[in-house]
């Protein structure tokens, strides 16, 4: 069941970026404290925010490193 | 003293400056496992990117004197890269630009969680139906302006202005795309994860 307050989702976005109002925070955590609906949605939308990062990771390839390094007005 | 031999504040200016320079250098090549993270994500293939990002350092170690000392470097490489990026247009672009539906924020968990038999299954339970590849190829299915912004916050998590001072575009800009962006990426993945 939703909590009915359409307002929670759009501030979910703005909470996790850290540009709500201090005011506008407090009212974020108060209601996130008790919902259950929301609390558990934005447990995952933190999650799938690291886990998005972390799996289009990709090691910079070997040898890279050293071509740039190679670059430099030094060579 | 003849004209061609330099004062000791000339020779004093000309070793300054090589050592700035180096400094700038060193502090460039310092972050390439950051810019290269961003530029994988910006182009289709490694070998795209990796071009990339020897066109940027080549470039900004040409234009060093163009940097501010004590400004955000990260952010200066970022921009080189961009606009080569952009110049080339060599932007990762698998599906055409289309106006995908508009969902809410909650989108995809609700699409997920809705997958599962269990009755209140918990998030992490949720997040589990998303491959890693599923995830790769949702974030090249975001057309590029989205997901250009997409990649430099949630991924090279820079802020939005300094997104809006790499891409050259207003913050109220970076804050609509990142938005939508948001939106289409989670878009994909339910789609993904759910016919997979």
């Amino acid at each position: 069941m939703g909590c009915g307050c359409g307002d929670c989702e759009k501030m979910m976005q703005p909470y996790m970026d850290g540009v709500l109002s201090e005011e506008q925070i407090r009212e974020a955590q108060e209601h996130l404290a008790r919902c259950p609906h929301c609390e558990k949605r934005y447990r995952f939308e933190v999650t799938l925010r690291r886990y998005v990062r972390v799996a289009v990771e990709e090691p910079i390839p070997d040898g890279l490193k050293q071509k740039l390094a190679g670059l430099r007005s030094a060579g | 003293m003849s004209e061609s031999a330099p004062t000791a504040a000339e020779t004093r200016r000309i070793a300054e400056e090589a050592r700035d320079r180096v400094r700038f250098e060193e502090e460039a090549l310092q972050l390439s496992d950051q810019v290269y993270r961003v530029a994988r994500r910006l182009v289709a293939s490694r070998e795209e990117a990796e071009d990339l990002v020897q066109d940027t350092y080549a470039r900004a170690f040409r234009s060093w004197r163009q940097y501010q000392h004590g400004t955000n470097l990260r952010a200066w490489l970022l921009r080189i890269l961009t606009n080569l990026n952009i110049d080339r247009g060599r932007r990762v672009q698998r599906t055409p630009d289309q106006q995908p539906l508009e969902e809410g924020d909650y989108y995809l968990y609700n699409r997920l969680e809705s997958a599962i038999p269990d009755e209140n299954p918990d998030e992490e339970r949720v997040l589990q139906r998303l491959s890693q590849n599923a995830v790769v190829e949702a974030l090249a299915d975001v057309p590029h302006d989205f997901r250009d912004v997409l990649v430099l916050v949630d991924i090279g998590e820079f802020s939005y202005a300094e997104a809006a001072q790499i891409l050259d575009i207003p913050v109220g800009t970076v804050m609509s795309r990142l938005h939508r962006a948001r939106r289409i990426l989670k878009q994909q993945l339910a789609d993904k994860a759910l016919t997979a």
